[in-house]
């Protein structure tokens, strides 16, 4: 099946909603309040106009610094460009890329129906349909075949062949492609093509520098500015390890996490060893030096 | 006439004819024996005499000694006693007139250490030795003579023991029985005479096991027990002479080294351990030794009691396990779990053990390419640091002491490390190297421009670095180092406190340690005074300073403008601005030492909460002491801060960046000449030169100035030509040129016997195998055409299809039409079918890296012709007829000389050129490496192919050069090609090991003949293999392979290739079925 992921935020899950979940096509899916999203570069006003003039985007960078929850912030955004539209906000439609995601996985599929077949469409198809944002997560997962599919899209031509169906979709105005890349991961064995990957303006992802991270970890982890600052720091030096020891650095969420757990009353040392430490790494030698680096930092 | 006279007269005659002497000494003898005895006594006392002067041709010099010794020892004894010794002589005279004349020379002298009924006794003690030959004779004799000395050293008993030892040398070596005896009576007199019983038992057992060590004891057996606790000395020596009785010839070896260890050891410990050690040597003598002997090193990492404990852990493997040669490892310290209880136990913290998780952390705080390293290797780099003991930074390393021991716990002295670690780290990351001459510090305005202007003037800086210009705006350079070292190192340590809350407890923890070891204050020359006061105020120990009531403001101006980088947002530019303001006050201070009665305060606390301020100038006007200057002296920098040379390193880090090309940054462009270098080594004060001879100066500046250039990297000059490249003839490159890089690795090894491992026991070299000819490979080739068109093809069939079609998903790319009508069927029918209807291509990823260990051991050499049995001659139709076997011999013996004989090793060679042919074809990851070696430190490994190198001519050429060398040690070969499959990302992975016999080498099992500590450790390597998910695969050529290999490989996969020349042929079909299962 099609691999749709419904992403919530988490200022969206007001509290007192009751346990009961709500069922939704995925173009119906909106951000109905702005999600945090505290802008490092100028990321936002060049989304904007790549947006509008219908360019494609790639977002590269590390895992968990941020790429997800900046184009929620988009989305949630770029209401006034779907003027026919009485809701707030593009919809944004997520695909997370695997191994075995294949063309129909995305563009959509015939299902038997008593005594026929129903034809049904894919996320992406959908998107097309009704100008959504398709986010394609962790674009290099997915098969090269699958990846080619999306190239007609991307030009000025802006169409989805439908092959099975014989058809030929124009993608309705407010439609845009965003694929997500990160460099680091695995850059050796999984790269993407170029002939891919020069359909997209690229916006370069990182982590926040220190007081900025500071300040998200305090606002989404909901801890004391000091813990935040704190964490903000341990992000920098442990950061400093990758390519030491490190594949990656600790990603602004894993930070968050730590937050969390240590603005709940979990000491910060043992919050760091769980969300940061034992997350990062299975080396015991670097899991040592990172620790070090956590009891030289925190005082309990 | 006296009867003395008449006596001389009647035997004058007789006594005629022996030596001119005799009668003369005869005469002496009677005249003072008359007046003593009866005449008749003297008539039997002078025939006694005369029977001895007779008794053979030189018996007469016995007389004469007779006669001579007579009177003294007539004194001290009855006249029955002395016929008694007269008898003796005439007896000992029966075997040699020599021995008899010694023994009667020697017995006045004796009779002071002997009552005269011992005297015989003595005498036939020393009978013992005398064996007819001459040697004994001289022996005997000299046992004799050496007896007054030897006596004074020792009862007669003990000289009895010693005779013992001696006559047991002398089936061995009179020369060597000798010496014992002459040197004997010094042995005895340095030893207590209770010890001296222990010492010949001890003796006796040495020299019954080894009598060449006999002699070795005997000189240095005395030195070696006196730095044994004397009370001690007894028990030592017999639980010695039970060791030897046990282990024969080790026995004298391991109680000198037994002893000498007990020598480093505080005599207050010697009881203790020496009741342990026979404790232990009840069930093994070695391990009571061993014991013994381990314990200095084991001190020096132990306490008493820790120790202790380590070594009842070793006891129970002995008397709870019964494992003896367990323990023996255990206490020689060769095991595994000797080390590991010894690391758990100690709180002494080694760099070596810490060192990478230091290294991550420095990593991580600076964010900059640190490594960690040990102080000893800094002073081996000769740029200018000589002391080795304490931490330090040259901008690209942190250095630190090789271990600490300071604190009693292991945590302690861990988190001390830490401390170290995080201030140098600390200079790097808080910038204390990046000063930059004139500009601004965050708290205080720069100065230096207007200082400079004060000191030179207009005249332009010839500093090559800004440290360097900064440094040569003061006159006493020695002070403002030694205040600019202090103020950088409290704004670090601020820094370190607010940064890093979590070690900011133990940043005071030591600092409070360093603040109780500091120089005692009073007596100091006033302005050493002011600085260490200044010290300790940066240790947050302000209440153990002391100062003159009198000068008190200044002290305050010190400190307040030290409270100035302990500001948050201070730099290393407010540093240098407060270490200028303090030089001032510094130097109006006189660097006198004050009379003793001169008041000396602690501070009060209004002084100690002094805010930060930059000095007025307001204690200008204090009168300050007058004497005579001392020379100032730098106070002790604390340990955790180490050697702080700010100037040294802006020097390094310039060169290092005019090496690396780097045009950026201040002073690039100007490169650095050796004259500046010099001028500023040689104003340094940093190099720590004081308390040198100029000479020294000289030389040590030459060094570290080669030292630096090294650093920084001289030109380079003409590049070296390509190796191959040189020569116009090109076909022969010079070999020898090459440089063999060589890898060292170090493995455990098993030792089955103490069941544990040997820590670090081998020693692995990796290198690249040489290359030879690419012929080889292209004649084994079409020699074997066939056959590899044959594997190649087989090795074909196992390439996986890309992409296979996987049917009846539930899931998947499309329908499957024929099993979705199926299905529809199904459904109408109403007979449940499942929804399988979709298909989808599946991946199917080959993913196998597979590693050859080929034995490159010396046994390869054989032929194989004369291992396979001989033809069956009189089948091949020779009929009897001679000259159809010559023609045949004589096809053959050409044959061989057209191609010599094959060896196994060639069919290694042949093997893989086949695999590899066979691998290429397939695509799957492959290494081809080569063993040999001598000895454990040397376990040679040779790489003909890396597992992630690609197939190439060199390749090629490597394997026809794979040549036998020396022994076959398998374990560490085959753990170090463990750990290469280990570092290789595969989902298959198999280990093919190629032997031509079992593992042997040099000290691979207990000595030669030992088989079973060879196997057993291969076995373990081959568990070990197994463990880290890799397939080990056994091939030998070894006919009675199946003896061992057997009990070698349990459930590991092992094949004894029969017919030995099928080896090529069998290799690719086994390589199919392992990897492929």
């Amino acid at each position: 099946m099609a691999s749709t992921t419904r992403r919530t935020t988490a200022s969206e899950q007001a509290p007192g909603k009751g346990a009961g979940f709500r069922s939704l096509q995925v173009e119906e899916f909106r951000i109905k309040s702005e999600p945090y999203y505290l802008p490092i570069a100028d990321e936002v006003e060049l989304f904007q106009t790549a947006y509008a003039q219908h360019m494609p985007v790639l977002l590269k960078g590390p895992t968990g610094c941020g790429k997800t929850r900046f184009l929620e912030y988009m989305s949630w955004r770029l209401h006034q460009h779907v003027p026919t539209r009485a809701e707030e906000g593009v919809p944004l439609i997520t695909v997370a890329c695997h191994e075995d995601l294949t063309a129909s996985d995305l563009v959509g599929r015939y299902l038997l129906e008593r005594e026929e077949t129903r034809w049904i469409d894919g996320p992406l198809t959908r998107a097309v349909k009704v100008g959504a944002i398709c986010y394609l997560d962790e674009i290099v997962e997915a098969r090269k075949d699958t990846t080619v599919l999306i190239h007609p899209l991307t030009d000025y031509r802006r169409l989805l062949p439908v092959e099975k169906r014989g058809e030929l979709l124009e993608a309705a105005d407010g439609f845009l492609l965003v694929v997500s890349y990160n460099p680091g991961y695995q850059s050796a064995l999984k790269d993407l093509k170029h002939s891919t990957r020069q359909r997209f303006v690229a916006i370069e992802f990182d982590y926040p520098p220190r007081e900025l991270e500071a300040e998200i970890v305090q606002r989404e982890a909901d801890c004391s500015a000091e813990v935040a600052r704190q964490l903000a720091k341990l992000g920098e030096k442990v950061r400093n390890l990758k390519e030491h020891g490190l594949a990656e650095g600790v990603s602004t969420r894993l930070l968050i996490y730590a937050g969390k757990l240590i603005a709940n009353g979990i000491q910060s040392r043992r919050a760091c060893q769980t969300a940061v430490v034992w997350a990062l790494t299975d080396d015991a030698e670097v899991q040592r030096s990172i620790e070090e680096v956590v009891t030289s930092i925190f005082e309990d | 006439m006296t009867a003395a006279e008449q006596l001389r007269e009647r035997y004058a005659a007789e006594l005629r004819g022996f030596g001119s002497s005799l009668p003369e000494d005869f005469g002496a003898a009677a005249a003072e024996l008359a007046p003593r005895f009866s005449a008749q006594q003297l008539e039997l006392w002078a025939q006694a005499g005369v029977a001895l002067a007779n008794y053979s041709l030189r018996s007469w010099e016995a007389s004469a000694e007779y006669f001579r010794a007579s009177p003294q020892v007539a004194s001290a004894m009855r006249f029955e006693q002395l016929m008694a010794w007269a008898r003796i002589a005439t007896e000992l005279a029966e075997r040699s007139s020599v021995v008899s004349a010694a023994f009667l020379k020697a017995t006045p002298e004796v009779l002071e250490h002997l009552p005269p009924w011992q005297l015989e006794p003595w005498a036939r003690q020393g009978e013992r030795l005398c064996r007819g030959n001459w040697k004994s004779i001289a022996l005997c004799a000299l046992y004799f003579s050496s007896s007054p000395r030897l006596l004074a050293a020792m009862s007669l008993q003990r000289l009895g023991e010693l005779v013992a030892v001696v006559d047991a040398l002398t089936e061995r070596s009179y020369e060597l029985a000798t010496t014992c005896v002459e040197h004997a009576p010094q042995i005895f007199g340095a030893l207590a005479p209770r010890d001296h019983e222990p010492f010949l038992r001890f003796a006796q057992a040495v020299t019954r096991v080894s009598w060449a060590d006999t002699r070795l004891y005997l000189e240095r057996g005395p030195a070696l027990l006196e730095r044994v606790e004397p009370e001690m000395r007894s028990r030592f020596l017999e639980l010695a002479a039970r060791v030897t009785a046990d282990v024969g010839r080790q026995g004298f070896p391991l109680f000198a080294g037994a002893a000498a260890a007990l020598g480093e050891i505080e005599l207050s410990q010697h009881d203790a351990m020496l009741a342990f050690a026979g404790r232990l040597a009840i069930a093994s003598p070695i391990a009571a030794m061993e014991y013994l002997k381990s314990a200095p090193f084991v001190r020096t990492r132990l306490t008493a009691e820790q120790m202790q404990q380590w070594a009842e852990s070793g006891a129970s493997v002995l008397l709870e396990d019964g494992n003896a040669e367990g323990a023996e490892a255990f206490f020689r310290l060769e095991s595994t779990r000797a080390e590991q209880l010894m690391t758990a136990l100690t709180a002494r913290v080694e760099l070596a053990h810490v060192g990478s998780t230091l290294r991550l952390y420095a990593k991580a705080l600076t964010g900059e390419q640190v490594s960690v390293r040990s102080t000893e290797e800094l002073v081996e780099r000769g740029i200018g640091w000589v002391t080795e003991s304490s931490a330090t930074t040259e901008g690209t390393a942190i250095y630190l002491p090789p271990f600490i021991s300071t604190f009693e716990h292991q945590d302690a002295n861990f988190q001390a490390y830490k401390v170290f670690a995080t201030h140098q780290a600390g200079r790097m990351e808080f910038g204390s190297f990046r000063y930059r001459f004139g500009d601004d510090g965050t708290q205080t305005p720069s100065t230096v421009h207007e200082r400079e202007r004060r000191v030179r003037g207009d005249a332009p800086t010839r500093a090559t670095t800004a440290m360097e210009r900064y440094f040569d705006l003061f006159p006493d350079r020695a002070l403002i180092a030694a205040l600019f070292t202090v103020i950088e190192d409290t704004r670090v340590d601020a820094y370190v406190g607010r940064e890093y809350g979590g070690i900011r407890s133990v940043l005071r923890r030591l600092q409070a340690h360093e603040a109780q070891h500091r120089p005692a204050l009073q007596g100091m020359a006033l302005r050493a005074a002011f600085v260490e006061n200044l010290l300790r105020a940066s240790l947050q120990a302000a209440d153990t300073m002391q100062w003159p009531h009198a000068l008190e403001p200044v002290l305050r101006d010190g400190l307040s403008a030290l409270r100035m980088v302990e500001l948050a947002e201070a730099t290393v530019q407010d540093s240098a601005e407060v270490a200028a303001a303090l030089y001032d006050i510094a130097q109006r201070i006189p660097n006198v030492e004050l009379e003793p009665d001169e008041q000396w305060e602690t501070p009060d606390g209004d002084l100690l909460e002094v805010a930060a301020s930059m000095p007025g100038g307001g204690a200008g006007d204090v009168p300050m002491p007058q004497g005579e200057e001392a020379e100032f002296e730098t106070p002790p920098q604390p340990e955790f801060r180490g050697d702080f040379k700010p100037e040294l390193v802006q020097l390094l880090m310039q060169l290092r960046q005019q090496r690396e090309g780097d045009g950026e940054g201040e002073g690039a462009g100007s490169p650095i000449t050796q004259q500046q270098l010099q001028e500023l080594l040689e104003k340094s004060v940093e190099l720590s030169l004081s308390g040198m001879e100029e000479g020294d100066i000289a030389s040590s500046l030459a060094m570290f100035l080669s030292g630096l250039e090294k650093e920084g990297g001289t030109p380079q000059g003409e590049p070296r030509p390509e190796h191959g490249q040189q020569q116009g003839s090109g076909e022969e490159p010079v070999q020898q040129d090459l440089p063999v890089a060589i890898e060292w690795f170090h493995y455990d090894e098993w030792d089955f016997r103490a069941a544990d491992y040997r820590p670090r026991w081998c020693r692995v070299g990796e290198r690249v195998a040489p290359e030879g000819s690419l012929d080889f490979y292209q004649e084994t080739l079409q020699r074997h055409h066939g056959l590899v068109a044959e594997t190649r093809r087989q090795f074909e069939l196992l390439r996986p299809e890309t992409f296979r079609k996987i049917k009846r998903l539930e899931d998947g790319e499309d329908l499957d039409l024929d099993h979705a009508i199926e299905f529809l069927v199904d459904k109408r029918a109403g007979v449940g079918p499942q929804a399988r209807i979709y298909w989808r291509r599946n991946k199917i990823e080959r993913d196998v890296a597979v590693a050859f260990l080929l034995d490159m051991s010396a046994s390869t050499d054989e032929e194989i012709e004369k291992q396979r049995p001989r033809r069956n001659e009189r089948e091949d139709g020779f009929d009897d007829d001679p000259r159809k076997y010559f023609q045949w011999l004589a096809q053959r013996r050409a044959k061989q000389a057209q191609e010599p004989p094959k060896r196994i090793i060639d069919l290694e060679k042949e093997s893989a050129v086949l695999i590899v042919e066979a691998l290429e074809a397939i695509g799957d990851a492959y290494g081809i490496y080569g063993f040999s070696g001598y000895g454990r430190e040397n376990v040679e490994f040779y790489t003909i192919k890396n597992l992630d190198e690609h197939f190439s001519d060199r390749v090629r050429k490597r394997i026809a050069k794979i040549d036998p060398v020396r022994s076959t040690r398998m374990g560490p070969a085959i753990r170090h090609t463990v750990h290469k499959l280990e570092g290789f990302e595969a989902k298959v992975k198999i280990l093919i090991l190629v032997s031509d016999g079992r593992p042997q080498d040099h000290g691979y099992g207990r000595d030669r003949t030992e088989k079973e500590y060879a196997v057993h450790d291969t076995k373990q390597a081959l568990l070990e293999a197994k463990r880290a998910g890799i397939t080990p695969f056994l091939i030998t050529v070894d006919k009675e392979g199946h003896d061992y290999l057997g009990e070698m490989c349990d459930d590991i996969g092992y094949e004894v290739v029969a017919d030995i020349e099928s080896l090529p042929r069998r290799l690719p079909s086994l390589y199919r079925t392992l990897a492929t299962q």
